[in-house]
């Protein structure tokens, strides 16, 4: 995907240039609003990564603002060193599309790029989700594997549907957090994991192929097996 | 200040002592005037009974007896030539008709200021009864000397009160400022001067007292702030320097001895997870500076809390099962209060975190949500581990602290103090208490809003962004969405909602 990166960081902008390149996506980059703002403006991109301090006491939301207002959809993730609630929700109020605060780890960075840029391709009028033999009906809210009828609790449906819905794509442990349950705190525990590991056994019976593969330093994936 | 108090105490005294002069004056001329009237109607009545003559010899009579001056008479013909009295002449203001005149004139030698009553008789004959105003003088005298007298009074009062006044309020504000003082120095043990009434405990209620306390309440939550702000520092500098410190010497010892591509690999991912760590702390830290703030108040919306409380509890469910610890949840449906639903989550899974990693295998975790009495409300995580020991309880909030049961388990040493935080921001407290065997954690919450809010809902922006139709309805729809699932998620959803 083209993806367009508005942050006055120097090595910050090295590192996601080079992860995001390497990830296979064409990235153009801005250092200072003004730029950022004409090349939004102008460009089509699936996504724009925008940080919130810029030289000039510019406030990255100013321009998220602007854009908006001026009839420009394209997802935008902010990126902050302000980790407050109420800052994230400024940053969602002004027209932000996601908040990630920093430091971060580019494999969070990554996924969270991933869901933006799907999200505005999917749609939300499914009443069914399938990947591979896995198939999951949203109004009935069932799950079958195949011809395998699949007994799930409300909260692993919904573990279930978010993974579904973000298939083939990297989802992290916090996106699973604030999507699912609505955390916005790090839990010391693996307690994600735990859940993880339990969806997959019901999923997952001794001689199916797997779907839900853990993706090192980064999160989960659900993909069907080629 | 005092010279002001005079100053305007006298003038307030003119104020009102120059109606009563007047009052008094025209109390007094009329008397004069109604005096002189009937002492002339007495010569007239004369005059009508006895004739010119009969009144000339009584007004001789008359002037024979009295003391010079006292009374001015005069008895003319029609032609105002003298036949009786003690004026030698017509007075030359007097005009010839009858009637009341005020005027100077020479009485024996003296000038004077005399007031006259003027009579025209049967026969054209004229008659004067007059007055010299000079006898009313001493009247006069005595009434300027007692207010004189009185002006002085409250000068003397006025300014040995304002002296005294400000003596004392000089002395306590010396007190004040000393206690001020030494605060400023770095001693924030000092209180300021509370006086005590006689009666055993009760203060005094006046302004300076109240003030006092006020101050002392602040100083009180200052002081808790700094010697916070003093073990964070020491604690950070304790606790931030062991991952550092393995982050340095991991990463010198990969500058200095240059391993292999795979041991490379491996040692930057451990230094990775180093950082890792450290930013965990600072998240946690900043998290805590945020709750107590204060700000985050403006967060607080009506939640179910047995709702969050069971949400919680399925949360840590798996973890729990594979810890082979049980994991049970109590709570009557649907006991609402005004909180902050974020914060509350956090606090009730700090909690419950904390339970499981001390819980051994076999053991048994409850939480339960009640309310309790008045407007609180309890909930409770309670676990049948090892407890903490009553020395320690006091001491397991504070941040960094880390019993010796916790050595050796991951954390930061911040869940207990963030709990704490939160409780106090919903204007409650967190309690530890013995569950023989093991601990049980109660936060006790306000279930109602404390009154004063520091940080109110901004208004929704007008100018709304202009292509959020359609957005907005995907946004109502994941408010109603989320509201199924979880009210936290609704309450921070729709606070998105109200911001735009």
């Amino acid at each position: 995907m083209k993806l367009l990166l508005v942050e006055d960081n120097e090595r910050v902008t090295r590192f996601v240039l080079k992860g995001l390149q390497e990830a296979g996506h064409t990235v153009d980059h801005a250092d200072n609003g003004r730029e950022g703002m004409f090349l939004a403006a102008s460009e089509p991109y699936d996504v724009i990564v925008m940080d919130r301090m810029l030289p000039g006491n510019i406030d990255g939301l100013a321009i998220i603002e602007a854009l908006r207002k001026a009839g420009n959809r394209i997802p935008i993730l902010i990126l902050s060193a302000l980790s407050d609630v109420d800052e994230r929700i400024k940053g969602l109020k002004s027209g932000g599309d996601d908040y990630l605060t920093k430091p971060f780890a580019f494999g969070e960075l990554l996924a969270r790029l991933d869901a933006l840029c799907r999200r505005t391709q999917g749609s939300n009028t499914q009443t069914t989700l399938d990947v591979g033999d896995l198939h999951i009906d949203l109004l009935s809210r069932k799950a079958m594997r195949g011809s395998r009828q699949i007994v799930l609790q409300p909260q692993e449906f919904k573990l279930l549907e978010y993974l579904m819905r973000h298939a083939g794509q990297v989802v992290t442990r916090t996106m699973l957090l604030e999507n699912v349950w609505d955390y916005h705190f790090d839990p010391q525990t693996n307690v994600v994991d735990v859940h993880i590991s339990k969806l997959r056994q019901k999923i997952e019976s001794d001689c199916e192929p797997p779907l839900l593969r853990t993706v090192r330093n980064a999160g989960y994936m659900l993909t069907a097996q080629e | 200040m005092a010279v002001g108090y005079v100053a305007f105490g006298i003038a307030a005294l003119i104020l009102f002592a120059a109606p009563l002069w007047y009052a008094w004056q025209v109390t007094i001329q009329d008397g004069r005037t109604e005096l002189l009237r009937v002492d002339s109607q007495r010569l007239t009545d004369v005059f009508r009974r006895e004739g010119p003559q009969g009144l000339t010899s009584f007004i001789d009579t008359r002037v024979g007896m009295q003391i010079a001056g006292e009374r001015i008479l005069l008895f003319t013909d029609s032609s105002f030539r003298p036949l009786a009295g003690n004026l030698r002449e017509w007075p030359a203001g007097i005009p010839p008709q009858a009637g009341t005149y005020t005027l100077p004139v020479r009485l024996a030698n003296k000038a004077a200021h005399a007031m006259f009553v003027h009579s025209t008789l049967p026969g054209g004959y004229h008659l004067i009864v007059g007055r010299d105003q000079a006898l009313f003088a001493p009247l006069t005298t005595r009434f300027f000397y007692g207010l004189a007298a009185a002006v002085a009074v409250l000068c003397i009062a006025g300014i040995l009160g304002g002296i005294m006044i400000r003596q004392a309020v000089l002395a306590r504000v010396n007190g004040l400022r000393q206690t001020v003082q030494a605060i400023m120095k770095g001693d924030f043990s000092h209180r300021l001067p509370v006086q005590r009434s006689s009666r055993q405990g009760v203060d005094e209620g006046d302004e300076l007292n109240t003030l006092s306390r006020t101050i002392n309440g602040m100083l009180d939550q200052i002081e808790q702030l700094v010697h916070g702000v003093r073990d964070v520092s020491n604690a950070i500098a304790h606790d931030l320097r062991t991952p550092l410190a393995e982050l340095r010497s991991r990463l010198e010892e990969l500058s200095l001895t240059r391993p292999d591509n795979e041991e490379t690999f491996a040692e930057v991912e451990a230094a990775v997870a180093d950082v890792d760590r450290v930013i965990r702390i600072f998240n946690a830290l900043l998290r805590l500076a945020e709750i107590d703030s204060g700000l985050r108040r403006s967060g607080f919306v009506q939640i179910d809390a047995s709702e969050l409380a069971r949400q919680a509890a399925d949360f840590y469910q798996p973890a729990a099962e594979l810890k082979g610890v049980t994991l049970g949840f109590r709570a009557p449906p649907a006991i609402m209060l005004s909180g902050d639903p974020v914060l509350l989550a956090q606090a009730i899974g700090n909690l419950i975190d904390n339970a499981l990693k001390y819980t051994p295998e076999g053991g048994a975790i409850a939480v339960a949500v009640q309310p309790h009495g008045e407007g609180l409300i309890d909930i409770d995580v309670t676990d049948n581990g090892p407890g903490i020991s009553d020395e320690e309880k006091p001491k397991v909030s504070d941040r960094f602290y880390r019993g010796d049961a916790s050595r050796g388990t991951p954390g930061v040493g911040l869940g207990l103090t963030l709990v704490a935080s939160v409780a106090k921001v919903h204007g409650g407290a967190l309690e530890l208490t013995d569950n023989h065997p093991g601990l049980k954690a109660r936060m006790v919450l306000k279930a109602e809003r404390e009154a004063h809010r520091l940080v109110t809902h901004p208004a929704v922006d007008p100018h709304d962004r202009s292509d959020s139709g359609e957005r907005r309805d995907e946004r109502a729809e994941e408010v109603h969405r989320s509201a199924r699932q979880s009210p936290q998620s609704a309450a921070l959803l729709q606070k998105r909602h109200d911001f735009g």
